[in-house]
């Protein structure tokens, strides 16, 4: 049997020496170009699942396998993060002093891309997320689900495997909500790309083809 | 087409967010070069001024007792130093600093009417002085600021000379300076008698000898001949004596509080910088960034606002340096020109203080975990 995109065996997170346990035993198997929702009440451990899984942070027991080898050993974190993972969290986290094109723009500072390149491809991804005209906005000019948008393009840039996200629509209106999961749907089918996302909303947790859930550290199903 | 940004960009932009800060920041820094290229360049500046004194006499040996300001040796022993075989004319000399008013101090030498230095000047006005009479001639700066022409009435601790010339000398040492006969420098420095050193000219340098080897043996047979004294080098009796050595501990001790204080100040800045962006370094952590990807943007940062500093620091050390020239009473030592190299040596120095300022807060970034970065309110 061929080994899947991203598997986590045994995951345990405790904080405090062990008495906050954040993971109790996670067992997930996420192959490529799935599309699989997590969802669970606050605490459940569902954004700690997210790191984990996107390198972001290393379980205390238990490993996360990307296509059969170990992150953290035998894949480098920074590599994996910057290479193969895209995040997209709930408050855009984008760089207030960056324009919208340089904030797509800087998570490719760190790949030795030629600048005449970076910028070409923040443009185009800007304009697919329909931010043509919004490229030199900085995050205080831009609405909420612009932002979601700038950070979903940031989140491609460096043509990703994985697509992680956390909560993406827990900041936006319901107008835009269905905007962005039509946009995140959108990429992966057009670039087959593996989608995972965090939610608390029953909509989003079940428009997936797999929902797993989570409470108290451990998947219910 | 989007806006290109770069690695110095993004870190131009991060120091632009904090105006009020960085512009603070860079005043310190500014201070510390300021006072490095002011110290240190006059430090050197009169270094090299008393090299120029030496040279342009002519001189190849100075003659001393153990140390060059409070040196005293008997004139009588003149006769011995001449008497060394390449010894070519041994002169004695008193130098000191003289208040002449309230607001003028000046630099005094006492030579002889015959000494081979005087040929060094240029008379601009009037006469040589003679031995045993009460008559100086002045350096252009230092008659300038005094007003004196010659013919003139001078005070100088109670006895009144005349002034007999004003001469144009080879270095600022000179063209601010009092030169009076030894005898009459002796009695107003209550030093009959004594001198405070020989200035030593050598006979021509051997065919097939190298001039330093020939200036070494010279040193060697007259501290032989008379025991007691040091012959030095002039190159190194100007590096070595004791007012430049004041000069440079002074100057280097002043400057290397200037620089920490500006050093500190970039550390603080950068600090609060990072301590301010835990969460955005977070994101960037998760974004790909490698901790060495966070420490160049770091120290990036932390060398541009060095750099400006230098820059700026430059520009106020050499003002300052401008201003000390031409105020009368520090135009005799100080010269405004400034060395290119120490120019640059200043640049490194501020590139290299904010280096060194930023490492620490870099190394803190860079170990900053990401998920703990992003949580960070």
């Amino acid at each position: 049997m061929s080994s899947p995109l991203l598997e986590a065996r045994g995951l345990v997170k405790s904080y405090d020496d062990g008495r906050i346990a954040a993971l109790r035993g996670v067992d997930v198997r996420i192959e490529a170009g799935e599309y699989v929702t997590i969802s669970g009440p606050s605490g459940s451990g569902k954004s700690t699942l997210l790191h984990m899984l996107g390198g972001l942070d290393l379980p205390t027991r238990g490993e996360v396998l990307f296509r059969g080898s170990p992150l953290g050993s035998a894949v480098d974190l920074d590599t994996y993060r910057s290479r193969q993972v895209g995040f997209i969290f709930q408050a855009f986290y984008l760089l207030p002093t960056l324009c919208a094109a340089e904030n797509v723009q800087v998570a490719m500072l760190a790949m030795n891309e030629r600048a005449n390149h970076r910028a070409e491809r923040a443009a185009a991804l800007l304009e697919e997320m329909g931010l043509k005209d919004r490229m030199r906005h900085y995050p205080n000019e831009l609405s909420a689900g612009e932002r979601q948008r700038v950070a979903i393009a940031r989140a491609l840039a460096n043509d990703p495997a994985i697509l992680l996200a956390d909560e993406p629509t827990g900041n936006l209106d319901t107008a835009n909500t269905a905007h962005i999961m039509e946009i995140l749907r959108g990429i992966r089918e057009q670039r087959g790309m593996t989608l995972v996302i965090v939610t608390h909303e029953k909509e989003i947790a079940s428009s997936a083809p797999r929902h797993i859930r989570i409470r108290d550290g451990r998947i219910e199903a | 087409m989007a806006r290109h940004l770069s690695f110095t960009g993004f870190a131009w932009k991060n120091l632009r967010r904090r105006r009020l800060r960085t512009l603070l920041t860079l005043v310190g820094i500014t201070m510390g070069i300021g006072a490095f290229v002011a110290l240190v360049g006059f430090s050197r500046a009169f270094e090299h001024e008393w090299m120029r004194l030496y040279t342009s006499s002519g001189t190849d040996i100075a003659v001393v007792e153990t140390n060059f300001m409070n040196t005293s040796l008997d004139e009588s022993i003149g006769h011995q130093i001449g008497a060394v075989p390449d010894v070519a004319v041994a002169v004695p000399m008193i130098f000191n600093l003289l208040d002449l008013t309230p607001d003028v101090n000046a630099l005094v030498y006492g030579w002889r009417a015959d000494s081979y230095e005087l040929d060094s000047l240029i008379l601009l006005s009037g006469r040589r002085f003679r031995d045993g009479q009460p008559e100086v001639i002045l350096g252009k700066n230092l008659a300038d600021d005094l007003k004196k022409r010659s013919g003139d009435s001078l005070p100088i601790q109670g006895t009144n000379f005349t002034v007999t010339g004003v001469f144009h000398g080879g270095t600022a040492l000179e063209e601010g300076a009092v030169i009076m006969p030894l005898d009459q420098l002796q009695t107003i420095s209550s030093m009959q008698g004594k001198v405070t050193a020989f200035h030593v000219r050598l006979r021509p340098v051997p065919a097939g000898e190298a001039y330093d080897r020939y200036v070494k043996r010279a040193e060697a047979e007259i501290e032989a001949a008379v025991p007691g004294v040091h012959a030095d080098p002039a190159a190194d009796r100007a590096a070595n004596n004791q007012l430049v050595a004041l000069a440079h501990s002074v100057a280097w001790g002043t400057s290397s509080i200037a620089l920490l204080i500006g050093i500190l100040g970039i550390a603080n800045t950068m600090a609060m910088s990072v301590f301010e962006r835990t969460r955005e370094i977070g994101i960037l952590r998760a974004l790909g960034w490698k901790g060495r990807h966070v420490i160049l943007l770091i120290l990036t940062e932390a060398a541009a606002l060095g750099l400006a500093g230098g820059f700026l620091g430059i520009a106020a050390g050499w003002t300052a340096l401008l201003v000390l020239s031409a105020m009368p009473q520090t135009a005799s030592i100080v010269s405004a020109s400034v060395a290119p190299l120490h120019l640059a040596e200043s640049l490194l120095i501020a590139i290299a203080a904010g280096l060194v300022a930023g490492a620490y807060p870099a190394w803190r970034a860079a170990r900053l975990s990401p998920v703990e970065a992003l949580r960070y309110e």
